[in-house]
């Protein structure tokens, strides 16, 4: 009786582990080390975190406002954890139709970063603020990272990719763990 | 009397370069063929501007590069 037990136990782990697709099983449910801080690549100490907010708007993932020690610039993490990779690309698509009311005269072009990398650069509607939005996927996350500051002093791109490759980095890794 | 004809004489002879020079002088001034230069003009101590502030910057980031906190932090900018 105690190995019938065992047995099903066993076949369960198994049926979770390969039901999961390899993402699923990767995901305790702990966001909070999924998003990258921007310090890694600045001088360590420019940019203060807010509080991560834990699945933004109702959908699985964190969100993590970091700003530059000045006030004048903000970096926006949204790393959303969904079911299977056809499920985050529908997030991408969607979050990419939403910028077009956020992002003025947004120029869009590909960046080699994750699946799907795109960076979208314009204004913010009211011409305040210089606006740039890296988006990718990977496997079952889809991801943006915004960047606002003023508007003659967009985010340099080189930094959009540094940071959007460690960010990819750590959600391979994450999902790996 | 002798001692006055030598004076004379000498003094002939000597006062007849300087006389004739003047005379080419003078011809010289009307028909001068001589190209003259001007002489340059000191030039005070030069400045070249190699950053945002003309100077190698307040963290030697070089021509070109500009020392603020930016993006990055306290950093290395271009102009």
């Amino acid at each position: 009786m105690k190995i019938r037990t065992m047995a099903g136990g066993l076949a369960t782990a198994a049926v979770m582990t390969f039901g999961g697709f390899g993402y699923a099983a990767a995901q305790p449910g702990d966001f909070s080390t999924l998003p990258i801080d921007p310090n890694l690549i600045t001088d360590s100490l420019a940019y203060n975190a807010a509080p991560a907010v834990f699945n933004p708007n109702g959908q699985p993932g964190v969100e993590t406002v970091y700003t530059h020690r000045d006030g004048s610039r903000t970096i926006t993490s949204t790393i959303l954890v969904l079911p299977d990779p056809a499920a985050a690309t529908a997030a991408l698509d969607g979050a990419r139709a939403g910028l077009a009311g956020t992002v003025a005269n947004g120029k869009s072009q590909p960046a080699a970063v994750g699946s799907g990398g795109t960076i979208l650069t314009g204004m913010s509607p009211d011409g305040s603020k210089s606006i740039t939005v890296l988006s990718f996927g990977e496997g079952n996350t889809a991801t943006t990272i915004e960047f606002a500051g003023a508007p003659k002093d967009p985010v340099p791109s080189d930094l959009v990719l540094e940071l959007g490759r460690k960010q990819d980095t750590a959600i391979r890794d994450w999902q790996a763990a | 009397m002798r001692k006055i004809g030598m004076a004379l004489a000498i003094v002939a002879v000597m006062s007849g370069p300087v006389a004739t020079a003047q005379t080419a002088y003078a011809a010289q001034t009307s028909h001068d063929t001589n190209t003259y230069t001007q002489p340059a003009v000191p030039v005070g101590p030069k400045v070249t501007m190699l950053d945002c502030r003309g100077t190698t910057g307040d963290m030697g980031c070089g021509p070109g590069w500009f020392w603020r906190d930016g993006w990055r932090g306290w950093a290395c900018y271009p102009c």
